[in-house]
Formats: structure tokens, C-alpha cells, sequence
């Protein structure tokens, strides 16, 4: 499994990578960091690319890479990942392999986690787009601290599961809300939360909501198997049955200590687009961690 | 019968192919929708009748450039695509036939365009940066604060001749260099900060109104003059207009930053840059003489000879000295230049051009004049400030270079017995200051993450307004002394 977590300034990224962190652990996957630099005008990305090169000869790095060293700190501090040589230090390291806008920083030292670290510059959507399409990432993991049609736009266009860390603490403990319905992204997202709730012992409350529909039963149903699921693997958890409108039902139901993680809308792209879905306005109205399965 | 929801939703049921290409196209359509609205604009008017007093070569020639503007501000096509289109519809839609168009897409500012982008990858190859650092220390060492007024004069005069993206290229490092570890969460180191990344970036844009070398706009501009009017402008005459407003301009501009980001500078490091400066071995490094030489050479050039081998093909002689000697590899100028770029100067300048000869510019001046017959009456001449802040404005939010290749003509047609308001225009283009777009420096800064835009708007916004008075007063009591 291939998980990217992007990251922007140092401030706000702390809860993106410890939760980032914790589900590709869970997953014992390749994780890459990403920072995503400002787009920079066509009349000047050679120019600012010749200066970031001058700068790097003299070990003025460009912001991002300081990012980047402070997202590599961080993990080690918090044991995410462990140096080999703890002689070696991130400047001894860095190495910086570009390729157009994409920019690879190496590090020499041997670590126990395969940990990418990435620059990238321009539109944030287009790059991570691009870094999910050539790297086959399946989970994208973002703060929430961008505006909400750039949430929109993530689910729309990135061809992975996503994760929106909305105000996430640290040091908080979680329970997983998982609300199921008939969709394939909803089975996606099961088969998430269970590994990661297995490997966390995290408990999980599965819900479903009820909107008087012919689907009604088949929701029960889904609702008793995968309460059945989570049993069978020793999951700590319960079920509850909500009615009326699914968005309202799911943001008022979840609390600050609630991780969501619920499927992609299997609704048209079209319509997606110019109307948006459930799980995306799930995403933008919750005030915690959000995670969409594809 | 089916609404256009119900055939969506019924489109729901079918395969996850057509989900998939679906996706694909909002994509393209979300990425490109400033390339759609411009056709459909370009469509729209094309489809209107002509307006009065206008030829019809003329009228498709503005709407090229509306479209060229709409593209090239929003950039949802590359650069050198947005050029191709441009020479395109020249042709096909009947601005001007293919040998026409062909022969005003190269031209003496294109060759310098070309020139001086591979010239300062050259030059900034060899690694001036310490050496100029050990200079400006020795001038300007004994106190920070004027270390930051000689950083920000040492960048005006070498910008002045070599070109803005040369010089931020070679004085940012320096600038970077004694704010590395300054805390920015405090406002005193902020400031410090920005004090001192200002002050480079201001030098380097104020500098490069003040000869012709220090701009392409400059360059495109005289062009334009010897092809439109019967002023001519050499490299001593540029400097003998331009100079007098960069040092005024840098007066100001020390003390608007100074106003704008007041600090104790107790977090600025000059002694141990200076230490680390005094390590550097660049006694022997042979290439920085040469360097020197091939610089000092091309800049003697460009003063003596501008007129009799044109700028352009001076600016080509420094890159290609550079690249006999070894000093640089045509691979990393190859991968440094920006094509991209010298394509799309190649076409505005062709599509400038041709905006002249189809009568265009001059259908757009009388408009212009209209519009300030309407003005109440005043002794004021209104013409030149609308022409100064619209020019300054635009390359704001377009560049400056491509602002003066398609507004130039216009410029000149306003008065093609006065010199004022031609260099008015190509000088008030420079003034780069409120937008991290409109310039190589305001972009490179922005880059470092360290300038926001709003920073940027604020401080800019005193320095613009500023810089347009100077401008005024200058072309209304000094240039007329000349």
C-alpha cells in the first residue's frame, strides 16, 4: 500500500503527519511526505528554478526542503520512523534530484521506514493529482485548513482515497464512525477501518442512515454484516441506526473525538462536480478527521 | 421526455469507463477553463459587426489580443502554445498574410530577449555571488543599515545593465545568507527579514528601468520607436532620461522600506557572514576575472556599438564568448532558458505589429482621446497619467514585457513627435511593485516563502504611487531640459 501525506506549513502539519503516520503504519505502507510549493508564473519558473539551484549550493535551502526536515525530525521524534546511523544528520543527507516540478530529496542514510520525501511546486490539486497518478498512492492525506472547494475538488479529481485532517489532536483518543451504505466505496472504507482499527484497538461505531427508501432494508442488512465483520476480528464496537437527511445525520452524529471514514459517492461525475456529493459535504461541514475510500 | 438531470442520472447505471472518462474531461475542462472562455469570447465578437472606423484586419487583431491577454494572465495553456495560437490566427483570420507574420516574429528585441536569457544563465553559472558579497562588505560593511542601502545600490547598478533576473539570481543568495537563522515569528526578525529581502528585490526592479539592457520592455520599445515614429533613442540617451528616476527611486525606496518594516536589525548577522565570506577561497578562481572581462565587454558593447549591431545580437555575443571559452556548457543554458518565453515575446512583438499597421492602435488612441474629451476641463495634459498608470497597472497583472510589446504601439501613437511618452510608458511598465506576477525578482521572492502578496500589495502600493509621481515629474521639468 502507497500512502501520501501532503504538508504545508510546519504549524499545521504536526496533526496531519501523526495521524498521516498512523495509518501507514497500520497499513505498513510506503509512505511519501509532500510539500507543494507556490505555483510560480511561467515567465519566471526558469528563473526562480536557477536561484533555488544557487541557493541549494549554498545551503540556503528553499522552503520546502526546511519543511521537509521538520516533517523528518518530527516522525523520528515521535518514533514513526528510526535513523539506522544516528550520525548522520538531514543536511549531511540531502541530496536533491529535479525533475521538472517534481523534486525528490534524498537521504543517504539507511532508515527502518521507506519514507520519500517530495517537493513539488505549482497548483496544489494538479501536483498531488500527479503524484497520486505516477506513484499509484491509495490513500492522499491533506490538512483541513484549506477552503472547502479545494476538499471538493481533491475527492473529484485525486485518484485515491482521501483523508481530510480536520482539527486533529495529537494526543486526543479516537473512535472511527463509520457510516456503511450499498456503494462500493463504503465496502472500500469498511475494509479500511477494520485494518486500522485492528492494528490501533481503536473502537468503532458503525452507523447507517435510514431515509425511508426502498433501500432501507438492504442498509439494515449491510449495517448486521458489517457489525458481524468487526466482531469476528475483534473489534470493539456498536451499531446505531440514524434517520433522515444522511449529511445532517452524519455531522451532527460525529463528535470532536470521531475519525469518519465512509465511501465515495458512486453519483455521476457531472453532477458530483456542479452539485457536489454526500460524503463530500460530510467531509467539509465535520469539524474532525474525514477520510473518503475510492 | 428525458430532462438533462434524468439523462445524468441514467448515465449513472453504466459502466465505470464512462465515469472514468467523464472524470477526465471535467479535469480538462477545470483546468482549461479560461482557454474555453477566451474561444467563446473570441467566437462572440467575431460574430459582431465591426465597429465603425475600424478595419476588419484591425478589429480581429484586438481580438487576438484580448485573447492573448485572457491567456497569458491566467495561463491555462502553456506559453509557447498561447504563441503558436497567436501566429495562427494572424493568418487565419486574415490580420495579415503567413510572409508578414512570419517576418515580424524575429526581430532585434526578440534576438535580445533570447540574448540576455542565455547571458545570465552564463553569467550566473559562475558563481559571482561571493566574490560581489566580499565587495559589498568592504564598501558597505560597517553598519547594517548600510549594508542593506548598499546591497539594495550595488543591485540597482548591476541590474541596471545585466537585467533583473541576472541580478536577483546573484544578490538573493547574499540577502539570504545574513537572515538564515532569524526567528521570523517575532516582528523584529520579520521585519529584519523583509527588510532585507526588499531591499534586493526593490534594487533590482528599480534598476533595471535605467538603460535599455536593464529590461526587454526597454529594448521592445525602441524597437517600436525606430519602426513607428521618427524619434530615435541610443543607449546614452535611454540612460541620460532613465538614470536621474532610479536614484530618486532608490532614495524613496529606502525609505518606504525603512517605514514599512521598522527593526532594530540585532538579528541580522554581518559578522559572521563576513567571516564566512573571508574563508571562501575566490582569489584564484580564474573564470570570475574572465567573467568580469566578458561582462565589462559586452556592457562597453552595448553602449558603443548598440546602434550599428543592435542589442540583440550584443547580448548573443555574451552568451556565445561564455560558451567558447567553457565557461558554461550549452546544456545548462539549454536547460535553463526559458523558450518558452522567447516565443511568446516573438509573437505579442509580431502581433504588436501588426496591431500598428492595421490601424488599430490608432483606432484605440482616438477612442482614448474621446473618452478624456469627456473629462471636465483642466490644464493638466491627462493623457500622460492615464497612459503611465494603465501601462504601470497592466504589467502588474501581465508583465512588463509583454505589456509594452502589445501596448507599445498604442503608447507611441498617442504622441509620435514626443519621446516622453513612449519612455514614459516602457519606464512606468518597470514599476513591478504590486504583484508577485509581474516580475522574474517579485516572483523569486514570493518563492522563498517568506513574502506573502498582501506584503508585498502594501508596500508596493506606496512604492507604485510613488514611483509614477517621480515619473511625472521628471518627464514635465527634467526630460524637457534635455
Amino acid at each position: 500500500m502507497n500512502i501520501l501525506i501532503a504538508i504545508g506549513g510546519k504549524e499545521y502539519s504536526k496533526p496531519t503527519l501523526d495521524l498521516g503516520m498512523k495509518i501507514a503504519n497500520s497499513f505498513e505502507a510506503t509512505t511519501t511526505i509532500a510539500y507543494v510549493g507556490k505555483k510560480i508564473s511561467q515567465f519566471s519558473e526558469k528563473d526562480v528554478s536557477v536561484v533555488h539551484q544557487n541557493l541549494d549550493d549554498r545551503e540556503l535551502y528553499r522552503p520546502g526542503v526546511r519543511t521537509l526536515e521538520w516533517a523528518y525530525d518530527f516522525l523520528e521524534s515521535k518514533k514513526y520512523i528510526k535513523k539506522n546511523d544516528s550520525s548522520v544528520n538531514f543536511n549531511d543527507n540531502l541530496i536533491i534530484d529535479e525533475e521538472n516540478s517534481r523534486m525528490r530529496v534524498l537521504l543517504k542514510g539507511s532508515h527502518s521506514n521507506k519514507i520519500d520525501l517530495i517537493l513539488r511546486t505549482g497548483e496544489i490539486i494538479d501536483q498531488l493529482r500527479s503524484e497520486v497518478e505516477s506513484n499509484s498512492h491509495d490513500i492522499t492525506i491533506i490538512g483541513g485548513g484549506g477552503n472547502k472547494g479545494m476538499h471538493h475538488k481533491l475527492v473529484q479529481f485525486i485518484d485515491s482515497s482521501v483523508m481530510v485532517v480536520k482539527n486533529y489532536s495529537v494526543n486526543k483518543k479516537y473512535k472511527i464512525l463509520l457510516p456503511v451504505n450499498n456503494s462500493l466505496g463504503s465496502n472500500k472504507a469498511i475494509e479500511i477501518a477494520q485494518q486500522f482499527a485492528k492494528s490501533k484497538k481503536m473502537a468503532v461505531e458503525i452507523i447507517t442512515v435510514l431515509e425511508n427508501k426502498s433501500s432501507d432494508k438492504e442498509l439494515k442488512s449491510i449495517l448486521k454484516k458489517t457489525e458481524k465483520k468487526f466482531t469476528n476480528a475483534g473489534i470493539k464496537n456498536n451499531i446505531t441506526i440514524l434517520e433522515g437527511d444522511p449529511v445532517k445525520s452524519v455531522v451532527k452524529y460525529a463528535k470532536d473525538d470521531s475519525l469518519v471514514m465512509l465511501g465515495v459517492s458512486p453519483k455521476n461525475p457531472i453532477l458530483k462536480y456542479f452539485f457536489g456529493s454526500k460524503p463530500i459535504s460530510i467531509a467539509q461541514q465535520c469539524n474532525c478527521p474525514v477520510l473518503i475510500a475510492k | 421526455m428525458l430532462s438533462f438531470l434524468d439523462l445524468l442520472n441514467k448515465l449513472d447505471s453504466m459502466n465505470e469507463s464512462y465515469k472514468i472518462i467523464s472524470s477526465s474531461m471535467l479535469y480538462w475542462f477545470s483546468q482549461k477553463k479560461w482557454f474555453v472562455f477566451s474561444v467563446l469570447l473570441a467566437i462572440f465578437l467575431l460574430n459582431l459587426s465591426t465597429p465603425i472606423g475600424l478595419t476588419v484586419p484591425g478589429y480581429h487583431s484586438l481580438i487576438i489580443l484580448l485573447m492573448v491577454f485572457t491567456l497569458v494572465t491566467f495561463e491555462p495553456i502553456p506559453f509557447p502554445a498561447i504563441a503558436l495560437l497567436t501566429l495562427v490566427l494572424q493568418v487565419l483570420l486574415g490580420v495579415a498574410p503567413p510572409d508578414v507574420v512570419a517576418a515580424s516574429f524575429m526581430n532585434d528585441a526578440v534576438l535580445f530577449v533570447m540574448g540576455s536569457l542565455m547571458f545570465a544563465i552564463a553569467i550566473v553559472h559562475q558563481g559571482l555571488d561571493i566574490r560581489l558579497a566580499k565587495v559589498i562588505i568592504r564598501l558597505f560593511g560597517k553598519s547594517k543599515r548600510l549594508f542593506l542601502a548598499g546591497l539594495m545600490t550595488i543591485s540597482a547598478i548591476l541590474s541596471s545593465f545585466l537585467g533583473e533576473h541576472t541580478i536577483i539570481a546573484i544578490m538573493l543568495p547574499i540577502g539570504l545568507s545574513v537572515v538564515k537563522n532569524i526567528d521570523t515569528k517575532q516582528t523584529d526578525g520579520r521585519n529584519a527579514v523583509l527588510l532585507t529581502l526588499f531591499s534586493v528585490a526593490y534594487g533590482t526592479i528599480i534598476g533595471s528601468i535605467g538603460t535599455p539592457s536593464g529590461g526587454a520592455r526597454n529594448v521592445i520599445m525602441i524597437n517600436y520607436l525606430q519602426e513607428f515614429s521618427s524619434i530615435h533613442i541610443d543607449y546614452w540617451e535611454w540612460m541620460k532620461h532613465a538614470y536621474p528616476i532610479l536614484i530618486i527611486q532608490l532614495i524613496v525606496a529606502y525609505f518606504v522600506l525603512q517605514f514599512a518594516f521598522p527593526t532594530t536589525l540585532k538579528n541580522i548577522q554581518i559578522q559572521g557572514y563576513k567571516k564566512k565570506v573571508a574563508k571562501s577561497n575566490t582569489r584564484n578562481n580564474i573564470n570570475h576575472l574572465f567573467s568580469s572581462i566578458i561582462i565589462l565587454f559586452i556592457v562597453t558593447c552595448w553602449f558603443l556599438f548598440n546602434e550599428q549591431f543592435g542589442l540583440g545580437i550584443i547580448a548573443l555575443c555574451g552568451a556565445l564568448i561564455f560558451m567558447i571559452c567553457g565557461m558554461v556548457s550549452w546544456e545548462v543554458i539549454n536547460k535553463n532558458t526559458n523558450w518558452g518565453v522567447i516565443l511568446l515575446f516573438a509573437a505579442t512583438i509580431s502581433l504588436g505589429f501588426q496591431i500598428n499597421e492595421t490601424g488599430a492602435s490608432s483606432w484605440m488612441v482616438e477612442k482614448f482621446n474621446v473618452m478624456l474629451a469627456l473629462m471636465p476641463e483642466s490644464d493638466l495634459n491627462l493623457s500622460w497619467p492615464f497612459m503611465a498608470i494603465l501601462t504601470g497597472l497592466t504589467a502588474n497583472f501581465f508583465t512588463s514585457s509583454a505589456t509594452i510589446s502589445l501596448l507599445g504601439p498604442m503608447a507611441i501613437e498617442l504622441q509620435p513627435t514626443d519621446i516622453s511618452f513612449a519612455l514614459s510608458a516602457a519606464i512606468a511598465s518597470g514599476f513591478s511593485f504590486l504583484t508577485v506576477i509581474s516580475s522574474p525578482t517579485a516572483m523569486i521572492i514570493y518563492s522563498t516563502g517568506l513574502v506573502s502578496t498582501k506584503t508585498f500589495f502594501k508596500v508596493g502600493l506606496l512604492m507604485f504611487t510613488s514611483s509614477i509621481v517621480i515619473l511625472y515629474l521628471m518627464s514635465k521639468f527634467y526630460w524637457v531640459t534635455l
